[in-house]
């Protein structure tokens, strides 16, 4: 159904006033590449999307799908779906009729529009709620029929601002599922907002870290998550966030630098090198997550095998893996 | 247990007892009594009414004065409730939106409201006096030669339709807050479908605000069967020909200046039938579409 359209965004400015919500954004997403974004609240996520669809003006750079520069072109026209956090759907209007808004806005004939609507909806098993109002639809359905309403223009581009952010973490698991299948069946250029560190690591064929309008890193997830390319990405991906020690203390000196560790990276051993003493222990059934502190006040945290007994007081020793540290250099910068 | 539940209900039924006995006193209790009185020959100036059956009824079919009356509420109403609707309508969602010196127009629309009616008419008075009148002037700068505004029939009818415009505060509040609970990203999802804002108008702002306009279509329609009482008193006093003897007027005539206290009582009870007829065919009007679902 797509016409090959890719993403690119050339350095990108929007402010609100003082508020600097987007500040020189430059990505390239290729024709059918499925892009997740992360970042802090107020990171300037759905500003990025905004100006994407154009409902936003952006205050310098350049937004092109397909090649097309897009600056003067009204939101309608580009080819771009959002689907909103909220879902955004009409509440007076039937789902069948929320679906077919914006076909009937653009005149297409009733039957047709019909017809459309319905093999969205059985694309997305939901072809029994279409006489329903939206608010008679649980979330999940809901998040459904906002998807539905934004394949039914077939766009080059679609945009999804924390779609899932509303479902419970069951449906949430079985729609990510979905949209991924259903991209696969379309192969449309995506871009997904996510809060969700397991989103942002499994969907995307690259994941975007963003933080005060900027891009921070962007790459495949797995790279991100093994290289990031400064401080905050190490502190931002992964759960618990990488241990960053500035100055490197007992991971070894590295002089106004920081130096940063997984915490899957450190183990218990008795005869390894660093102290410390457990604070509280987090057991998540498949492993456990130790928070300990060194006698320097330093906090690590360890991810072990469940099971291990350990109490809050014990003392433990902790080994490191040298080839899995991350270096960092004063500005944060990794080295 | 059932104690303390006792005792809340008690304290509750308390608490509802002043606006009860208010409620009672002067609205229940004189609205019976005029049912009553509606069947007597009450002057208001007697002692003791005597039950004259249907008498009063009978002098209805025949009464000129009250035919002229009952045109000239219908009139009154079939003009004012859609123009005094389409202004507030149209003004609560043109001044909905945050704009610079917004807040300055919205208390420029509410301010009339404040105005006593009175005041308003006395107002009115000059804005439509054919000589020195801005009306007339204002029809003299397109070479319209104006009008002898509350000297004819149909132009005092339209002169008190016309005053009756301004006092449109309390829908234009209400479209206000409406729209502005109405969830901006709607419009976005619809602007972004190439919903226009006349589509919007169309497909999101009047569907969802339905049910409030239905509210305030009846209760316009109840207030200006009844409020149109202080213009025609000031500007015409019921003339020209009877063309603005609004019902109102008509009742106070005959209670207070003809001592028809009886016959008045029962025409207040004609008015509240008009009024419940005109709702009843609005509210079937509009069971068509989805508003009330
Ligand atoms: N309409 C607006 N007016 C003023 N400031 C705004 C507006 N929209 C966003 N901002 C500001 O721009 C910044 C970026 O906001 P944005 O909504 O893009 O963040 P986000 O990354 O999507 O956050 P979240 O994860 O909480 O959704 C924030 O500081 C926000 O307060
Ligand atoms: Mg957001």
């Amino acid at each position: 159904m797509t016409d090959g359209g890719g993403l690119r965004l050339t350095g990108l400015v929007k402010a609100y006033g003082p508020v600097r919500a987007v500040e020189g954004v430059d990505l390239d997403v290729p024709a059918g590449e499925l892009v997740t974004v992360v970042g802090p609240s107020g990171s300037g996520k759905s500003t990025m999307l905004r100006l994407i669809a154009g409902l936003e003006r952006p205050d310098a750079g350049m937004v092109a799908v397909g090649g097309q520069d897009l600056r003067d072109v009204p939101p309608h026209r580009r080819s771009v779906a959002m689907v909103f956090q909220d879902y955004a759907l009409y509440p007076h209007l039937t789902v069948r009729e929320n679906i077919m808004f914006g076909l009937r806005v653009r005149k297409v004939p009733k039957g047709e529009a019909r017809r459309q609507a319905g093999a969205a909806a059985e694309r997305l098993g939901i072809a029994d709620l279409l006489d329903r109002y939206p608010d008679q639809a649980s979330g999940g359905q809901r998040q459904r029929v906002a998807l539905a309403r934004a394949l039914v223009r077939s766009p080059a581009v679609y945009l999804l601002d924390e779609p899932l952010v509303s479902l419970d973490a069951q449906l949430r698991l079985s729609t990510r599922a979905d949209l991924l299948a259903l991209h696969r069946q379309i192969g449309s250029t995506t871009l997904h907002v996510t809060h969700d560190q397991a989103e942002a690591m499994t969907m995307g064929d690259r994941v975007v870290v963003m933080d005060a309008g900027r891009i921070r890193q962007a790459g495949p997830p797995q790279e991100v998550y093994d290289a990031p390319a400064d401080t905050f990405v190490a502190g931002f991906l992964g759960s618990p966030p990488m241990n960053l020690v500035p100055g490197g203390g007992v991971l070894g000196g590295a002089a106004g630098g920081t130096v940063g560790v997984r915490p899957e990276d450190l183990a218990l051993d008795p005869a390894g090198p660093i102290e410390a003493t457990v604070d509280a222990v987090e057991t998540l059934g498949s492993e456990a997550v130790l928070l300990t502190r060194c006698p320097d006040g330093l906090r690590l945290a360890v991810r072990t095998p469940p099971r291990l007994s350990l109490r809050p007081g014990d003392t433990v020793r902790l080994r490191f893996d040298p080839d899995r540290l991350h270096r960092f250099d004063a500005a944060g910068r990794r080295v | 247990m059932t104690r303390a539940k006792g005792e809340r209900s008690l304290s509750g039924w308390a608490f509802l007892a002043p606006y009860a006995v208010a409620v009672v006193l002067l609205i229940a209790v004189p609205a019976l009594l005029n049912v009553g009185y509606a069947f007597t020959d009450h002057t208001g100036l007697t002692r003791d009414p005597q039950f004259v059956g249907l008498d009063n009824v009978r002098r209805l079919a025949d009464d000129a004065f009250l035919a002229d009356s009952l045109e000239a509420s219908l009139f009154h109403v079939a003009l004012s409730v859609p123009l005094r609707l389409l202004a507030a309508v149209g003004l609560g969602l043109l001044l909905a939106a945050p704009r610079p010196g917004g807040r300055w127009f919205r208390t420029a629309v509410y301010l009339p409201t404040v105005v006593p009616d009175v005041a308003l008419a006395v107002l009115f008075l000059w804005v439509l006096n054919p000589l020195y009148g801005p009306l007339n002037q204002l029809l003299g700068l397109f070479g319209h030669p104006g009008y002898t505004w509350l000297s004819d029939p149909t132009t005092a009818r339209v002169g008190v339709v016309l005053m009756l415009l301004f006092p449109i505060g309390e829908g234009f509040v209400v479209v206000l807050a409406a729209r502005r609970l109405l969830d901006g990203r709607l419009y976005e999802a619809a602007a972004l479908e190439g919903c226009g804002p006349f589509g919007q108008l169309r497909r999101i702002t009047l569907p969802l605000l339905a049910p409030v306009l239905v509210l305030l279509a009846v209760r316009d329609t109840i207030l200006t069967l009844q409020v149109n009482f202080v213009p025609a008193y000031v500007l015409t006093d019921g003339r020209p020909a009877n063309a603005t003897l609004y019902l109102p007027v008509y009742i106070f005539d005959q209670a207070f200046e003809f001592s028809g206290f009886a016959y008045a009582a029962l025409i207040t009870i004609l008015l509240m039938l008009i009024t419940a007829a005109i709702i009843a065919v609005q509210l079937l009007a509009v069971r068509r579409w989805r508003v009330l679902r």
